[in-house]
Order: structure tokens, then C-alpha cells, then sequence
């Protein structure tokens, strides 16, 4: 492990309030205490800042409508640890290996070219959506990293498949876990390493990669490079980043990431009574039914006379978007957008909605997704302790002129 | 104690001494990234001035920068009670124990509101 901590008195910063600031240009999200700036980071351009170490970044939200794929510079970054990211320059060709290593038959030690020559490459195309995603639009407000709705994105993961890497290694009899260690490392002993843990069977699964490229290009630096673990249609605590260390264990693992963190109410729902607690817990796993209007913004105008084509997209944990009806009138009456080409069933799906008001005046938009098991979203908003999972209707309202 | 409480994996000695130097003066640092292109913008603390301000940044801001605290909705002194007991128990801060009431009754006041009284 690395992780140097990399200090240095040129960068001390106590004691008085810093002016200076790294773009100078700021938003506002839509909820108390949202002011943000906007920061440019290394292969990215200037994202919504929520916390500078570890880095933590927001995609701006207009981004979503300007195409289905979100570029590399603009998608989102998440971190735990304060040694994070891994210095560049333990992650290169010559420094990185992966360990596959635990209750198999034939612990490995791979290069990412290893990978590259050794196993057969696939691709596919999925949204990595972090749990806690618009978790300030939570009502009761809850602790925690305060995200608009822009800590998501949806990108074309390269890689080869974990399956075919765990079966060469050979996965003993009785193994019941996979355990996921990246190279970003906390500054103190004490503080837990972020691991996080499948089941054999759903690590088994082939649509699961170890991604070494994201839309044709390696991983950006802060998205993981060089090589991070995709889990289409899961929360993105499962997406190992700078991904070193894969270990098969024959029991249940009890780390913090597991447990106490990023576990839901045991409910359906994933929801309970705002201020109470939940009484028992499961981890966090496949993402609810969303959808939101991209095309336009609260405060935007269209003509009343006219027809503007409403556009959006949609997602879900794997089943598939079927259907994407829009209300003008708060849900009383409905209509079926269109929807767009299926780009795979983890992958957002665009949609589209013509729409002339007819009359001036204030209209407020609503776009609802279900999928394939009638799974749809909530008019209302549900509430958790986590913040996480929020999936109701995200209303747009425009000034028809 | 603080040298056998970072990481092993971590710093080399020399860093490490110049964290414990830092820690001394009541100054947390940022980071120095590596050279060329993969460079972080450097941090700066942010926070309100006043009674434990200085508990705050020896002690929360070892392991996270400010914004962890300063984007925070407004939390009862309970929220903030039981958020600084998380970072203790189970992140494992190294929190000076009789610093606690004092940035607990700093986070109260310029991130927070006291709690409603029980009922």
C-alpha cells in the first residue's frame, strides 16, 4: 500500500479565513446552506465542490442534458479516505498489481496488461450512481455529504470480467465472500480501510467487471485509475477504486463499510418514519427507479403557444425502464413520453415529451419512470437516517410566456 | 502516541515528524500532491473564528477538510453530539478527550442550534 500523506509546510493553510479562491466562480444547489464552488481537478473541468480531502466532486447538472454518456472531465468524485487519491505515481504500469489472493487455489499477481493479455475484454455501457445522491434534498435534513442530484453519471466501462479472474485463481469450497480493497489508505491506524464485501455467487456474476477504461480512455485519476471494480445497477460504495487487493474469505466480512455504513432500512421501501430508527438493517445494493427532466431547469422559459420538446432520462438497478409518463397538473393526469434507443439495461434511458402549455403562466413538470417489475417512484419523498436512495418525482417548474 | 496511530503504510518518518511539528503548533496541513499534471488544488480551512476554533482544526481536521463541517444543514447540538461520538468510535479519531466538550459547544454555535427540549 501507498498512500504517501504528503505534506509539506507550503501548503498550510491555518488560522485565518482564505480569500483566494481556486476558480472564483460559485453555485448555488436548491437547498439550505448549497453554496458551492466550482473547482477545476486534475483531468476534470470545473465540478461542484463538496469537500476538498478528501476530494469530493459534483457534476453540474446541466451536464445531463447535453448527452446520454457523461464525459470523463465531468463525472463525479467520491472519496472516504483522507489519503486519497493513491499518488499517480504508484499507480502506473510499472507500480500497480492486482492481488487476487484468500481461499483460492492459485493466488495471482496481475498487471493491468496482464489483465489486458490474459482474460477476454468486454464492455458495457452503465450508470455509477453514489448512495447518497441528492441527499440534501432530504426533509428532515440529515448529516452527511449534502449532494444536489449530480453524484451520478453514466459511462462505458472497459474491462474484463471478475468472474473469469476468480475462477482462474480457482475459489476454494466453503468461500463465501469477496472482499474489495483499492489503494486509497486512511491517515490514521485506527480509522477503517474502506473494503467492501460481495457475496461468491453475486461477485460470480459476468456482467461484473474490473474496468480499466471509462468511455475509451483509461480512468481518470479520480475516477479510479487504473483500475476500478464495476457493479451495473448497484450503489457506487461497491465500485472499488484503484482496486489492489481482491481477497476470498469463508465468512461473513464485518467491516465498518459494511456495517454500520451504507446499510438501509430492511424495507421494501428503504424507508422509515422521519426521526426514527430503523430496526434492522441490510446493506445498500441495486438503485431505485429514477428519473429527471435534463432539458430544462426550474426557472426556465418555453412558449405558451408553442411546442417544446421536453427531454430527460431514467435509470434503474438492472430491470429495465419501460415506461416515462409526464404530469403538468401534479400527477392528477399523466402522458407517455417517448422513449429513447435502449442503450442496455444499466444505462440511462433518454426520453422525450412534446409539450405546448396552451396558456401563460407558471408550469410545473413531473416525469415518473417504472420498469419492467412495475417498480416506480414515489410522488412524495421518502425519508431514511442515511440519506441514501432517494428516488421521488424531481418537479421542474417553467414560465410558459 | 500520535506517531503510532498514523498509518504504517503512510509517510515516510520524516513526513511523519513534520505532521507531529505541525500538530504541535496547532496547524493542520494539506497536501502536497505529486509534481506535473496530478497536482490538487491546495486546501484551505474555512471556518468561523472563535471559542474552539483551534480545538476544531487540531483535532476534526486531521483527517477531513472543513467543508465537512461548513456544508452541514444546521444540526442540533444532539446531530453534532452524535456525529463527533461516530468520528471517536468508529472512524477512530484521536480526539483529545477534554477538547470534546469545547468544539461540541463550538460546532453548536456557528454550525448548529441547540437541541428542543425533551418532551
Amino acid at each position: 500500500m501507498s498512500g504517501a500523506v504528503r505534506l509539506g509546510a507550503a501548503v498550510i493553510a491555518g488560522g485565518t479565513l482564505a480569500r483566494s479562491r481556486a476558480s472564483g466562480e460559485s453555485v448555488v444547489l436548491p437547498f439550505e446552506n448549497g453554496e458551492r464552488e466550482l473547482v477545476a481537478y486534475p483531468q476534470k473541468r470545473p465540478l461542484i465542490r463538496l469537500t476538498t480531502r478528501p476530494p469530493q466532486l459534483e457534476t453540474p447538472f446541466a451536464v445531463f442534458g447535453e448527452g446520454i454518456v457523461t464525459p470523463n472531465d465531468a463525472f463525479f468524485v467520491r472519496y472516504h479516505l483522507t489519503n486519497s487519491p493513491p499518488a499517480h505515481e504508484t499507480l502506473t504500469e510499472g507500480a500497480f498489481r492486482l492481488r487476487v489472493q484468500g481461499q483460492v487455489s492459485t493466488p495471482l499477481t496481475l498487471s493491468v496488461a496482464d489483465l489486458r493479455s490474459q482474460f477476454e475484454t468486454t464492455e458495457v455501457l452503465a450508470v455509477n450512481q453514489c448512495s447518497g445522491n441528492s441527499r440534501g434534498f432530504f426533509k428532515p435534513r440529515v448529516p452527511g455529504g449534502q449532494l444536489g442530484h449530480g453524484a451520478m453519471g453514466n459511462a462505458k466501462w472497459r474491462g474484463v470480467r471478475l468472474a473469469d479472474v476468480l475462477k482462474k485463481a480457482g475459489i476454494a469450497a466453503g468461500a463465501r465472500q469477496v472482499l474489495f480493497n483499492g489503494l486509497d489508505t486512511p491517515l490514521i491506524v485506527t480509522t477503517p480501510d474502506f473494503i467492501k464485501a460481495l457475496d461468491v455467487d453475486q461477485a460470480l456474476d459476468p456482467d461484473l467487471l474490473l474496468a480499466f477504461e471509462m468511455n475509451g480512455e483509461p480512468l481518470p485519476w479520480l475516477n479510479g485509475f487504473p483500475l476500478r471494480l464495476v457493479v451495473p445497477g448497484h450503489y457506487g460504495t461497491y465500485w472499488v477504486k484503484h482496486l489492489n487487493e481482491i481477497t476470498v474469505v469463508d465468512s461473513e466480512f464485518k467491516g465498518f463499510w459494511m456495517k454500520p455504513a451504507y446499510r438501509i432500512p430492511d424495507d421494501p421501501c428503504a424507508h422509515i418514519e422521519p426521526g426514527t430508527t430503523p430496526r434492522r438493517t441490510v446493506p445498500i445494493s441495486r438503485y431505485n427507479v429514477r428519473s429527471f427532466i435534463t432539458s430544462h431547469a426550474t426557472g426556465g422559459r418555453i412558449p405558451a403557444g408553442a411546442t417544446t420538446l421536453i427531454r430527460g432520462i431514467a435509470f434503474d438497478g438492472g430491470q429495465q425502464i419501460r415506461e416515462v409518463v409526464v404530469s403538468d397538473d401534479g400527477g392528477r393526469s399523466w402522458k407517455e413520453a417517448t422513449l429513447e434507443a435502449d442503450l442496455g439495461r444499466y444505462s440511462f434511458r433518454g426520453w422525450s415529451f412534446p409539450y405546448r402549455p396552451g396558456q401563460a403562466g407558471p408550469r410545473t413538470l413531473i416525469a415518473r419512470a417504472t420498469n419492467r417489475l412495475g417498480q416506480s417512484q414515489p410522488l412524495e419523498p421518502l425519508w431514511n437516517p442515511s440519506g441514501y436512495m432517494r428516488n421521488c418525482v424531481e418537479p421542474v417548474t417553467l414560465d410558459a410566456v | 502516541m500520535l506517531q503510532r496511530l498514523l498509518s504504517t503504510q503512510g509517510p515516510a518518518t520524516s513526513l511523519r515528524g513534520i505532521l507531529r511539528v505541525l500538530l504541535a503548533a496547532g496547524l493542520v496541513a494539506g497536501r502536497v500532491a505529486a509534481e506535473g499534471p496530478f497536482q490538487l488544488p491546495k486546501e484551505e480551512i474555512r471556518i468561523k473564528e472563535g471559542a474552539g476554533a483551534e480545538q476544531l482544526k487540531s483535532n476534526c481536521l486531521l483527517c477531513h477538510s472543513s467543508e465537512y463541517i461548513t456544508t452541514q444543514p444546521v444540526l442540533t447540538r444532539a446531530q453534532w453530539t452524535a456525529t463527533v461520538e461516530k468520528m471517536r468510535a468508529k472512524y477512530g479519531a484521536p480526539l483529545v478527550t477534554n477538547s470534546v466538550p469545547v468544539i461540541l459547544d463550538y460546532l453548536t454555535r456557528n454550525y448548529g442550534k441547540e437541541s428542543p427540549p425533551k418532551r
